[in-house]
């Protein structure tokens, strides 16, 4: 029973809080962005105060990794090093948020926030929700940072740790900690978004966490952190285009930088998948399957601002509709990740390898089928108002 | 006949249903699946004058018996009963989608959000598709 249980995916219901009928559904494209898990919950629980935030409602796995695979990521250690932290930046080649900002320093300095709050006037606030979503993903590091020291055979198990696995950690999340803080202070140089509940939000974020189904799982993690490397590449590349389409080519400046870290973030993760899949192809394409049967989800489902019960999904929505994040690029990410691993190619799989081969390799299209009826049949989706910015109405 | 009835009763938690959890609300639950606990009531078929009218035509239940089996690529010899469960196939949330958009495309209906929630059988789907098409004649 507990094998079945596991394999429940419960949806979150697509209806806002107010019960308006479902903005998403079984047939929409958010079908596969893993959203919110919410159900009734058989785990045991804490008493805890009514309408708070969501928590996951999968049970949650661990250790599913044979013990003795771990000899495979300290056989990596070396290779790791020449081949995964060269796509690190040396801190002194590297940008940092003062390099976006006005200057404190500078006679100019009054001048310059101005100029920054006259080009965000001309911003609409459906892209600053989704801007804001964005930010708020960013700034729970401490979650994903945590995240990388769950997997077994390559977490830093002191905090200093000086194995390759654990220098790749933190140096990326020392990366990673930057695109959080120039989004914070630019949101709050900008005068047009409610930084209280946007902090709140943050606050409410860290103290979820997030389950991404990985298991302690190194084979999970990293093509967990492959996928999402590249969407959060393709997500911060279309704010950039959307900001310069609105003509604030600072901001433009600001995620496009942003999104080139994601890049080469992205390049070292799936460097390090495609050396799984040249040790261990069986393994590797079994733990493929499995993430993509699980679904992708994204790090910021649980989000909660106080006020809002399904904040992901109507935030989700937005960044959908906007064409920052779509399902659309959830089936191009999988099948350029296809592509990227040759997982068409690969040979002497187990049967069960050649299934999971088979389901990889013919999802995308099953995904891309889907989204195409859905929008077909896309119902007008209601306004929603976003605490994030003053309870405005924005339309899903 | 016990067959008939028991497929009137369509299982499956509403959308708009508060999901309690120790005494706390700590969402709205609606299942991809109707499996085991998940349920939270059952809805008895109201129409108690049309209980006859729920047992679908054979050659509906046969027609999406051949769509099942085909989205699930089921060997031959696997036995298919009206009452199975997609799950039990092995099918998951994607091909029970799947198997929906199927036969709307083969019976030429549409199937509205909160009725393909509640197919989760043969019997269930072959019910709502005979529904639907009387609706359409």
């Amino acid at each position: 029973m507990a094998l079945k249980l596991n394999a429940i995916n419960f949806q979150s219901p697509k209806c806002p809080s107010f019960a308006l009928p479902p903005v998403a559904s079984l047939r929409s494209p958010k079908f596969f962005m893993a959203s919110t898990l919410r159900s009734g919950s058989k785990e045991v629980e804490t008493v805890k105060k009514p309408f708070g935030p969501p928590r996951e409602v999968h049970i949650q796995v661990t250790h599913s990794m044979p013990p003795q695979k771990i000899e495979i990521f300290k056989s990596m250690e070396d290779w790791a090093e020449t081949n995964i932290l060269v796509h690190l930046k040396p801190v002194e080649k590297c940008w940092q948020p003062q390099d976006f900002l006005p200057d404190p320093a500078s006679d100019g300095f009054q001048d310059q926030i101005k100029e920054l709050r006259e080009r965000a006037k001309e911003i609409p606030d459906d892209y600053f929700v989704v801007l804001v979503g964005d930010m708020i993903t960013e700034e729970a590091l401490p979650t994903y940072q945590t995240m990388l020291n769950t997997l077994d055979g390559v977490r830093d198990e002191t905090g200093a740790s000086p194995t390759s696995w654990a220098i790749w950690n933190r140096a990326w999340t020392a990366e990673e900690n930057r695109h959080g803080d120039l989004l914070n202070k630019y949101l709050y140089l900008c005068g047009r978004v409610d930084m209280k509940q946007i902090e709140k939000t943050i606050q409410y974020l860290i103290g979820s966490g997030m389950d991404p189904r990985t298991e302690n799982n190194p084979y999970l993690g990293f093509i967990y952190t492959s996928f999402q490397e590249r969407a959060t590449f393709i997500s911060h590349g279309n704010t950039a285009r959307l900001a310069r389409d609105h003509g604030d080519l600072k901001l433009a400046q600001i995620c496009g930088t942003i999104a080139s870290d994601e890049k080469r973030h992205e390049t070292a993760y799936t460097k390090i998948v495609e050396k799984l899949f040249e040790i261990d192809p069986d393994g590797t394409v079994l733990a493929f399957a499995d993430m993509m049967r699980k679904k992708i989800s994204m790090p910021a489902h649980l989000m909660y601002d106080g006020r809002d019960d399904n904040l992901f999904d109507h935030f989700s929505a937005v960044a959908q509709r906007l064409g920052v994040y779509t399902a659309k690029d959830y089936a191009d990410i999988l099948e350029h990740l296809v592509g990227r691993w040759k997982v068409e190619n690969l040979t002497g799989l187990s049967a069960e390898g050649q299934k999971a081969q088979d389901y990889v390799c013919g999802l995308a299209s099953r995904i891309r089928r889907l989204e195409e009826r859905a929008q077909g049949r896309a119902k007008q989706a209601p306004r929603v108002r976003f605490s994030w910015i003053y309870d405005r109405e924005v339309q899903l | 006949m016990a067959a008939v009835s028991a497929t009137c009763i369509r299982f499956g938690t509403s959308v708009e249903l508060p999901v309690r959890a120790n005494n706390q609300i700590i969402g709205k639950s609606s299942s991809l699946v109707s499996f085991g606990w998940g349920k939270t009531g059952g809805f008895p078929c109201i129409r108690t004058s049309r209980l006859q009218i729920c047992a679908a035509k054979p050659e509906t239940v046969e027609k999406v018996s051949d769509i099942v089996r085909k989205q699930l690529a089921l060997s031959p010899e696997t036995q298919l009963t009206p009452q199975t469960k997609f799950t039990e196939l092995g099918a998951d949330s994607l091909d029970t989608v799947e198997i929906v958009m199927g036969l709307e495309e083969e019976f030429d209906i549409s199937v509205e959000e909160e009725n393909s929630e509640n197919i989760t059988t043969i019997q269930e789907a072959a019910d709502l598709i005979d529904k639907l098409v009387d609706k359409k004649a």
